[in-house]
């Protein structure tokens, strides 16, 4: 079923509760009450357009809106990611970490296969960290300067310096695949290890990753097919206006 | 036996959703992705690395004469065309066809015959091969397929080849991942890692 304007957020979050994370992504917290998806938005500053086509895109896997999604400003579109990148940096990726921790000091002679769990997730949080520094570093003060561009019609300075230092392509070719060794993680836990004395916890950190990756892979999506294309449509523009 | 995976790729969602329905009616196969836009097809089957692939002749690269190759890249796939033509089969290769037409019966019959031709070999339930064994080893210690070639005086190639096989086997890709692999299974110890 597609989620619209009209309908309650507290029936749309009944009807998938994986949409709890995305809406506080957008700044909105629970305990709405019978307000719509349409007043909630408005209430908190939210494009109502945007809300509604992502919150689709994560909620039925067969439906994304490509176009709809591409007339978005540039400018949500980053806040959007950023805020996915710190639930990332400063909530998922520790809870996990946490949990491998709690894991290691049970009492048990699993010791030595967690430890080798908790190093080599720590190598994926860093290289996810990377990843998003990256992106928050380069590649958002750079598409965010090229819309400002397209804006005044006119470069400032520094706005020149910024959009002769980088362009989208880079992005594209460098942007890799980050679920690669989460899905490793997940195999080796899931086929190759016997789990340790506290099961229930070891279940929980596997479909912890199960929800990161899915999280991920729509995060990707957006930059991958959302941003990115409309970023090269834009670097087109500025170039006939040179 | 592993389950066989499926993807679907045509411009109608009524026949992406309709034959995903009338597919899970079989058993050991999986649909596990649906493609609605022409540009993703190619993109989406080299990521998913699918056993069958049931597209419509539409979503092809245009001026595409032999479907099978353009997707071929060394893993084994099984390619139905799925079509309201009757003149597909003159036209175009492939390892079988659903028309529109067709009734469930023949569809799931047909999905079945080439499910059963075996060509689908457990992919994850081989254990590696000794020799195979040793070279997770090495790469687990760390090196890099030029310095495995010449340890074992072989071809880089061969090592390569090794290489995509023992992720085929053990389902996992990263270098880190092989080297925890390694370390359960004792090929190296833990302080051999650097
Ligand atoms: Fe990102
Ligand atoms: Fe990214």
């Amino acid at each position: 079923m597609r989620i619209k304007k009209d309908m309650k957020l507290a029936d749309v979050i009944q009807l998938n509760y994986m949409l709890i994370p995305v809406i506080h992504r957008f700044g909105i917290n629970l305990g709405f009450g019978d307000k719509t998806v349409a007043d909630v938005c408005k209430e908190n500053e939210v494009d109502l357009n945007f809300f509604l086509q992502l919150v689709n895109a994560y909620h039925d896997k067969d439906y994304f809106p490509k176009e709809e999604l591409q007339t978005i400003p540039v400018k949500n579109i980053v806040n959007y990611l950023k805020m996915t990148h710190s639930s990332y940096l400063n909530d998922k990726l520790s809870e996990i970490e946490q949990k491998i921790i709690s894991l290691q000091s049970e009492d048990t002679e699993d010791q030595k296969y967690i430890l080798l769990i908790r190093n080599f997730f720590e190598g994926y949080k860093s290289e996810l960290t990377e990843h998003i520094m990256h992106e928050e570093n380069v590649v958002f003060p750079y598409v965010l300067a090229v819309e400002e561009i397209i804006k005044n019609q006119n470069f400032t300075e520094r706005n020149r310096e910024i959009f002769e230092s980088f362009s989208i392509g880079k992005y594209e070719e460098g942007h890799n695949d980050v679920e690669e060794k989460l899905m490793d993680l997940k195999t080796i836990m899931i086929k190759y290890l016997t789990p340790p004395a506290n099961s229930t916890l070891y279940h929980t950190i596997i479909q912890d990753l199960f929800k990161l990756e899915e999280d991920l892979n729509y995060h990707s999506r957006i930059e991958d097919k959302v941003l990115t294309p409309k970023v090269i449509l834009m670097e087109k523009s500025i170039c006939n206006l040179i | 036996m592993a389950r066989s995976t499926i993807l679907i790729a045509d411009n109608s969602c009524m026949i992406r959703k309709g034959l995903r329905s009338i597919l899970q009616n079989l058993e050991n196969s999986e649909v596990i992705q649906l493609i609605d836009n022409k540009e993703d097809v190619c993109e989406i089957v080299h990521k998913r690395k699918p056993d069958i692939l049931i597209i419509n002749p539409d979503m092809l690269p245009s001026g595409c004469l032999d479907a099978k190759k353009e997707f071929l890249n060394g893993s084994k796939l099984s390619l139905i065309l799925l079509s309201d033509k009757k003149n597909l089969k003159n036209n175009l290769k492939a390892d079988g066809y659903i028309n529109y037409m067709d009734g469930q019966n023949t569809i799931l019959d047909m999905m079945q015959e080439i499910l059963n031709k075996g060509s689908f070999p457990d992919k994850n339930s081989e254990t590696i091969s000794s020799r195979e064994k040793n070279i997770l080893k090495h790469i687990a210690l760390g090196l890099t397929n030029k310095e495995i070639a010449d340890q074992l005086f072989i071809s880089i190639h061969t090592v390569v080849t090794h290489r995509k096989n023992i992720t085929q086997k053990l389902g996992i890709k990263s270098v880190s991942g092989l080297t925890v692999y390694a370390i359960l299974h004792n090929l190296i110890s833990m302080d051999e890692v650097k």
